[in-house]
């Protein structure tokens, strides 16, 4: 099987989605760059950063969509989970109403995208547990009954980051697999040529290093 | 840090004696008997009589003020803060639960108060010591009457003049101290930009930074004999780079602590735009002297140069944008091509000064992409997504062929300011 061959790089694509200020961009660098800032810097639009991976000897390339979180951006989502294997839905523990957000994402994924989509939802900022007003009970009874996985981090304390990313990869993988199984047996023809994973040859890399959002 | 290159904390000091008449220093005078705004004392805080009076008897209160009088001002003014203080918890305790709106405007009302009363005594300090007599009226007036002005024409050149006006002792002291000491050899990373960097004078042989560096170099004489040269360069280069971390830091604070200064004494600019213009005219006076030497630290343009050379002949193609999204306008003049103002915009961000300017090139430069592809039928189809985006966006870049924009947007990174 094509998968199992090591020569061969698995290509996801994640998108990050969520109410703002709640960390997703934290989030994000702490993975790819492990960084952290107190300070919070609204992403406008969206940034695009890359991960290479090596998962049980398959190598493994993310990019990473973190998108906006204010309101004002809603409206660009589809430009961003489009094609996506993976979405993090990020909510903050000690505010309500992103969690109430994070509803309206799964909603909205599960309706444009299907069931194909791994769905993480995660409760960051477990750093300030004292402040929570997302019990752990309800978050995790609401992921399960939508088919996601929940997860708790704190970006600052730099907790839980690695699992959820490596969790997901593992859970795209097996996702990319049963496709290639389907795939193989001629029962299924995808119909976008986008859509899916695309499992490339190794090859070097044929993306300019010039982005300034291109991790190093 | 105590070895700061800049001299934030003096300019900063600098700027309180500046703005400090303008929160009132000729107000406290004028007004001490009669306004409630200054003599906060005065307000009457509780009426209803039969909850137990947060102010203090009248004899005792009078053996206070007399007592007071032979205070500082600023130790009257801490003790009328005091006063206050408890006046305000004695409210707050009287507040149902859920009048949280009250206790916000309460508990700002009291910070506005107890700043004001701390600023007028300053200034009212600084008046005594300073001599009350040599200081020309106007100087005393200026305040009043940019404040008149504002509230006749509140424009935007109005605002940049005033903080320039502001300013201006800040700007000396800058320009001759912080800069020169920025600028030494030692702070100087083998970058790029090196040729950048403004020829500074160093007159100045006992320079801060340059002292340190030197010890640093005598501790580790003993480590020089074991390990070769490019070991001591790298930890000169990363006591370096926490050097530079404590100097964001002051930035940072230091532009907080003179933008609310600026709104503190003219609230009239307590409004988002003005607020963001007040920052724009600190930034400016803050980076132009220093941009250059802070954009010397960062060392990733190697990688942007050589993909620069790279892909200096390739076709949009080969770059990874579909031809639908690169449209060839057969007989245009050459050179204007699609994106070519998304790329002009974005040559301007190097001859920007401020950071917020050059994120506005940033951000226009990417619009103009954006728009560009936004108009596009497939993109309403879902046929068109961010990652069409990407290639765009990186010709974008390397068609700029300036190398500093890395170092550029690794420094934006480091000093976007947001409130």
């Amino acid at each position: 099987m094509a998968a199992a061959n090591s020569g061969k790089t698995y290509s996801f694509k994640v998108v990050l989605l969520g109410e703002g200020c709640v960390g997703k961009t934290s989030l994000v660098l702490r993975y790819c760059e492990n960084k952290f800032n107190d300070k919070h810097i609204t992403t406008l639009q969206a940034s695009f950063l890359t991960k290479k991976l090596n998962i049980t000897g398959k190598r493994v390339n993310l990019a990473i969509w973190d998108t906006a979180g204010q309101e004002r951006f809603h409206a660009l989502g589809p430009i961003y989970y489009r094609d996506s294997n993976g979405a993090i839905l990020v909510y903050d523990i000690t505010d309500e109403d992103s969690f109430q957000k994070v509803k309206n994402w799964v909603k909205e994924l599960r309706k444009m995208l299907g069931n194909e989509i791994c769905l993480c939802i995660v409760g960051n900022k477990i750093d300030l547990d004292k402040d929570r007003h997302v019990s752990v009970e309800e978050a995790e009874s609401y992921a399960e009954s939508v088919g996601a996985k929940h997860y708790h981090t704190s970006a600052k304390l730099n907790k839980g980051i690695e699992e959820l990313f490596l969790d997901l990869c593992k859970r795209m993988m097996e996702t990319a697999q049963a496709e290639e199984r389907l795939k193989g047996n001629g029962a299924s023809q995808s119909a976008s040529s986008r859509r899916g994973v695309q499992i490339v040859d190794d090859e070097p890399q044929a993306t300019p290093a010039g982005g300034c959002c291109s991790s190093g | 840090s105590s070895h700061c290159v800049f001299s934030l904390s003096s300019w900063s000091l600098c700027l309180t004696a500046v703005t400090v008449p303008a929160g009132g220093a000729p107000v406290a005078t004028d007004h001490k008997s009669s306004s409630p705004r200054v003599s906060g004392r005065s307000r009457p805080l509780s009426d209803e009589a039969e909850e137990p009076s947060p102010f203090l008897p009248p004899e005792v209160f009078h053996k206070l003020q007399a007592e007071a009088s032979e205070l500082t001002p600023i130790e009257e003014a801490s003790r009328l803060n005091q006063k206050l203080k408890a006046n305000y918890e004695a409210r707050l305790a009287r507040l149902a639960p859920g009048q949280a709106y009250q206790k916000t405007s309460l508990t700002l009302s009291l910070q506005r108060q107890m700043m004001e009363n701390l600023i007028i005594a300053k200034a009212r300090q600084d008046a005594v010591s300073f001599e009350y007599a040599t200081i020309p009226a106007l100087m005393l007036d200026w305040p009043k009457q940019w404040k008149a002005k504002m509230k006749k024409n509140p424009d935007v050149s109005l605002v940049s003049n005033l903080v320039s006006y502001l300013l201006r002792p800040a700007r000396t002291a800058c320009s001759t101290q912080s800069v020169k000491s920025f600028s030494t050899d030692s702070l100087i990373s083998p970058s790029r930009s090196h040729n950048l960097i403004p020829k500074y004078e160093e007159e100045e042989a006992e320079e801060p930074s340059e002292q340190e560096s030197m010890d640093r170099e005598n501790s580790f004489e003993d480590l020089e004999q074991f390990q070769d040269e490019s070991h001591v360069q790298e930890l000169e280069k990363r006591a370096l780079k926490e050097h530079l971390k404590a100097v964001v830091k002051d930035v940072h604070i230091a532009i907080d602590q003179l933008l609310s200064l600026c709104l503190l004494s003219f609230e009239s600019l307590n409004t988002a735009s003005f607020k963001d213009l007040c920052l724009a005219s600190i930034e400016e006076a803050f980076f132009t002297p220093l941009w250059s030497a802070l954009v010397a630290y960062v060392e990733r343009e190697e990688a942007y140069e050589t993909s620069v050379k790279l892909y200096a002949d390739a076709s949009p193609g080969d770059i990874g944008i579909p031809l639908k999204l690169f449209p060839q306008n057969t007989g245009s003049p050459q050179g204007s091509y699609p994106y070519g103002s998304a790329i002009q915009e974005l040559k301007l961000l190097i001859h920007d000064r401020c950071p917020q300017r050059k994120l506005e090139c940033i951000g226009e430069s990417d619009c103009v992409v954006f728009i560009l592809v936004y108009t596009k039928a497939e993109f309403w189809d879902g046929k068109l997504g961010a990652d069409d985006l990407l290639p765009i966006l990186s010709y974008v870049a390397l068609q700029c062929q300036c190398p500093q924009l890395v170092s550029e947007c690794a420094a934006l990174e480091e000093f976007i300011h947001e409130g």
